[in-house]
């Protein structure tokens, strides 16, 4: 076996540039997410977040709610995570959140998926280097409805030549 | 449960105690590192390794080191504003204008000051009422980080103070 040489090796790409994003082109993200009873404490409880709605089964009980009420901070984090790759991977700081709603309670083992649609586009003649991106990402549960919606805007880097 | 609901949450964060323009600077900070950033940004599967491979970053555009991912920023002002804003919220109904101005770092500790923006009757609902607030989240230099606005459903103390 010859030594070790990482040149020998492929490297693997991730994530996307501007150029291969056009307005209405609807990206379906990878892998959706079963949201644990853990996911929810943990988060909950790292950030502070100690309101008994998402930790005291009882009381969220009391209010009409089968189990404790996932944070929906988390919720948001685990949607925009999922949609990472394919929209924000390929490099650019996130720029900001607009209209997002949260239409109905999720509970530890629902199944989130996640799609987005590119708004709107644009390049800057400040920035020839990127461009700016808004994408309206819907969230749905396993019984296909709408959980939360927002619009995200990004700095996209641009692909050179 | 056997105690009555109002015994587990505050007496003063009810609809009734936010009129507009009423500002507080919450009691706590909280610094960010390793579960806060690192694991979570993991855990919500931010495939973006800005956000956890050191050596990704070294000497990247952003300052060196990890870069918070934003709405951890934005979970975490939240975190610390919510026993003062959702501790007697029915739901959380949405967010708007979420602005991460300028790089968090492991390491920076983050204050959250909030405003009361509106006070408005619940459309469908007497016993609550829609309160948005406008949040900043600030790093203990004093550097702004984060700012956005966030509507809750509050309880009224009318109807919830006695249950």
């Amino acid at each position: 076996m010859a030594d070790f040489d990482p040149a020998q090796f492929t490297p693997v790409k991730r994530g996307n540039q501007y150029q291969d994003f056009a307005v209405g082109q609807v990206w379906q993200h990878h892998w959706g997410r079963t949201i644990t009873e853990g996911d929810n404490v943990i988060f909950s409880t790292a950030t502070c977040n100690w309101n008994p709605m998402h930790l005291n089964a009882e009381y969220a009980r009391a209010h009409g709610h089968p189990s404790p009420v996932v944070n929906p901070m988390l919720v948001l984090c685990t949607v925009v995570g999922m949609s990472v790759e394919d929209l924000s991977e390929g490099g650019g700081p996130f720029l900001g959140v607009n209209q997002c709603t949260f239409h109905q309670p999720v509970y530890a083992g629902d199944t989130i998926t996640a799609r987005s649609t590119v708004e709107e586009m644009r390049t800057s003649a400040s920035r020839p280097d990127s461009g700016i991106i808004t994408w309206h990402t819907e969230a749905h549960n396993q019984r296909g409805e709408l959980v939360l919606d927002y619009r995200r805007t990004n700095l996209v880097a641009m692909r050179k030549g | 449960m056997t105690l009555p609901l109002s015994r587990l949450t505050g007496a003063d964060t009810y609809f009734e105690d936010f009129p507009a323009g009423r500002r507080l600077r919450h009691a706590r900070g909280a610094t960010i590192d390793e579960v806060e950033n690192n694991y979570l940004s993991k855990a919500v599967d931010n495939t973006a390794q800005a956000h956890w491979n050191e050596h990704a970053v070294r000497g990247g555009p952003l300052g060196s080191g990890r870069v918070v991912f934003g709405l951890i920023t934005g979970s975490m002002v939240v975190g610390l504003a919510s026993q003062d804003t959702a501790e007697n919220a029915l739901a959380e109904v949405g967010l708007d204008k979420l602005r991460f101005v300028s790089p968090v770092h492991h390491g920076d500790t983050l204050y959250a000051y909030s405003e009361v923006l509106e006070a408005r009757d619940a459309p469908d609902r007497e016993d609550a009422g829609l309160v948005t607030f406008k949040h900043w989240g600030v790093t203990h230099e004093g550097r702004v980080v984060f700012e956005g606005e966030r509507t809750v459903l509050l309880k009224k103390r009318s109807h919830w103070a006695e249950r």
